[in-house]
């Protein structure tokens, strides 16, 4: 059971952490097409930068970053200051992992519940960006596909550190 | 408790959560959250902003620059290029005293142009160099600390991911606080390099010496090198002449270096797996943690610490150079035991209001660029001391036969160096400045 479970939150952020680096990778040659594009605009060929480059540099990039969170949650990445933790006994850390892998699904939790009602909000108003004229609310639905990933690893990794407090493998 | 007083009490209490092991974004987050909370007496104000909060930091084309200059040096670490440039370095300084040691030290300086992080240009280069110092037998000491501190050269010399979120943090322009880093990054290079002469002449026999290598050589070697050179002028010429944005000097950089790797036949598919993985964890990372930053510093406006703070140092009339060694010990002292990133994130929203107030004697602009590279070297110092230095750890699992206190030795002249460099930089702005004034006066 535990095994089928940390298989499914390994694809789960791995999938989405390449997700996240595919349009990363887009958003690099869009950016390199754009200021080619742009180096023609004198010569007044009909050639030029992409129309809305920033916006979607800036959607791209929010997409990346929910999809990125998954990974760093499931790998423990997250900077944090280890000096004190050879001087503390092994199950007060243990504790501690817990109560922090709690407190971090709770946060991710929250954060996602509020970034689907702020979707909603920018659907209703029908915001758009400025330039490429792009929906913003569709921004907020990519970006949820990380979001919700995030919430899932977390409650993974409750799991996870449960298992490591009682001695469990991982 | 008055909100003032709020705001004091969050301080210990950050810290507490920090030294628990909680991740400091996590800490960041919680502290803000319930810090606003106390002040507003509900938590609807916190929930309403999460709304757009998340998503809008996520997509701030400022920030975006990051996981840019990230994945460009992750593709740099696999362009072979480190190698390159090591065999350039040593055929110019292998024949001297030491000489492998400088040129581990001058290759790090050069990928430091292509690489804006220093965990990475320890690793890349310490993957090239460390044989190489082996072979030649100098002790683990002498080469993982030369190493570990030509790694911070990642971050000294630009592009660098910390300037970019200084820059951000202080509202200071990222083109200007580029060209500022430059001379202050080759002084750390040259001073690395005199470390490393100075310490095999105190304790001789510690290296042997390479030949001599012939001038047709060198240059052969040295041609080697041309896509760096050529992506970092790309890069930080292109940001400073206005060609492109920051973010997009960022993709170029990342095609170049992508580049490069794809041609040097590194980038299998499961490289490019590792690359853009380990892209993904160090930028969640840095995003949680500007997001946590900027909740935490949401609380602190509210209860108005930042504007009471800076008006008390300002009435208390204190020497503004007693205050900037106060802060800039403080970052060495807190370098030692946390990482840099978020020491930035954390202290300049709070610290830099306060020194603006000082006088220094030199325009805002001015002020703004020569702090930064203060705080820019004294928070990377926090990578090479003891007991939290990550480079040191970094370089030091990768030296098996090396134990961990030789390395912590080894490092110490080095911190050394770097705290001399700072003072003199402290000292004289004009080092860091003059390249910037130099090139406004051609006034782009």
């Amino acid at each position: 059971m535990y095994g089928e479970l940390r298989r499914f939150a390994e694809i789960i952020a791995q999938v989405l952490a390449l997700a996240g680096g595919a349009i990363l990778i887009v958003l690099v040659v869009l950016n390199c097409v754009s200021i080619v594009g742009r180096a023609f605009v004198p010569l007044d060929i009909g050639i030029g930068p992409i129309r809305g480059i920033y916006d979607m540099t800036e959607i791209g990039m929010a997409a990346a970053i929910f999809a990125f969170l998954p990974w760093a949650q499931l790998r423990d990445a997250h900077a944090r200051v280890d000096l004190f933790q050879k001087a503390m006994p092994v199950k007060f850390n243990l504790s501690l992992d817990l109560l922090f892998s709690v407190a971090m699904a709770f946060i991710a939790v929250i954060g996602t519940w509020r970034l689907y009602l702020g979707m909603q909000d920018k659907l209703s108003y029908g915001e758009t960006t400025l330039i490429a004229q792009i929906p913003v609310w569709q921004g907020y639905a990519a970006g949820l596909f990380g979001a919700t990933g995030f919430v899932l690893v977390s409650l993974f990794c409750i799991l996870r550190a449960s298992r490591r407090l009682v001695g469990l493998e991982d | 408790m008055s909100n003032f007083e709020l705001a004091i009490w969050s301080f210990p209490v950050l810290l507490l959560l920090v030294f628990l092991r909680a991740p400091i974004a996590l800490a960041m987050i919680g502290v803000g959250a319930a810090g606003t909370y106390l002040v507003i007496g509900t938590p609807m104000m916190t929930l309403n902003q999460l709304k757009t909060l998340t998503y809008g930091t996520f997509s701030n084309y400022s920030f975006s620059i990051i996981p840019l200059f990230l994945l460009m040096g992750q593709f740099a670490t696999l362009s072979g290029m480190s190698a390159s440039l090591f065999r350039a370095a040593e055929s110019f300084l292998g024949h001297r005293r030491g000489g492998v040691a400088m040129s581990a030290v001058g290759a790090c300086a050069g990928f430091g142009a292509i690489c804006g992080s220093s965990l990475a240009t320890a690793a890349t280069m310490g993957q090239v160099a460390l044989p190489e110092l082996r072979r030649y037998g100098y002790p683990g000491s002498l080469a993982t600390g030369a190493l570990a501190a030509g790694g911070t050269l990642g971050i000294l010399i630009p592009p660098s991911v910390i300037l970019v979120i200084y820059a951000i943090l202080a509202e200071q322009n990222i083109e200007k606080l580029f060209v500022a880093a430059l001379v202050p990054g080759l002084l750390a290079a040259l001073g690395y390099i005199l470390t490393i002469s100075i310490w095999v002449r105190v304790s001789p026999n510690s290296a042997a010496v390479r030949d001599r290598v012939p001038w047709a050589e060198r240059l052969v070697a040295l041609g080697q090198v041309w896509p760096v050179i050529l992506i970092f002028v790309v890069v930080v010429g292109g940001i400073y002449a206005g060609i492109f944005t920051p973010t997009e000097a960022a993709a170029v950089g990342a095609a170049g270096t992508g580049i490069a790797a794809l041609a040097s036949g590194e980038m299998t598919w499961a490289r490019l797996q590792e690359a853009i993985l380990s892209t993904a964890s160090s930028s969640a990372m840095i995003f949680l943690i500007i997001l946590g930053a900027g909740m935490y510093n949401n609380f602190l406006s509210l209860t108005q610490l930042p504007q009471t703070a800076s008006v008390w140092v300002g009435d208390q009339g204190f020497s503004p150079w007693f205050v900037l060694t106060i802060v800039l010990l403080m970052y060495l002292l807190f370098g030692c035991v946390m990482d840099s990133l978020s020491m930035v994130l954390l202290t300049v929203p709070i610290i830099f209001p306060i020194m603006l107030v000082l006088d220094f004697g030199m325009s805002p602009d001015d002020f703004g660029l020569w702090f930064g590279i203060l705080v820019l070297i004294v928070v990377e110092v926090g990578l090479i001391t003891p007991p939290v230095g990550m480079n040191l750890f970094v370089i030091n699992s990768m030296a098996k036969s090396t134990p961990i206190g030789h390395t912590y030795r080894g490092a110490l002249p080095f911190v050394v160096t770097d705290i001399v460099r700072v003072a003199i930089l402290a000292s004289f702005p004009a080092i860091t400045l003059w390249l910037v004034w130099l090139i406004d006066s051609f006034g782009r």
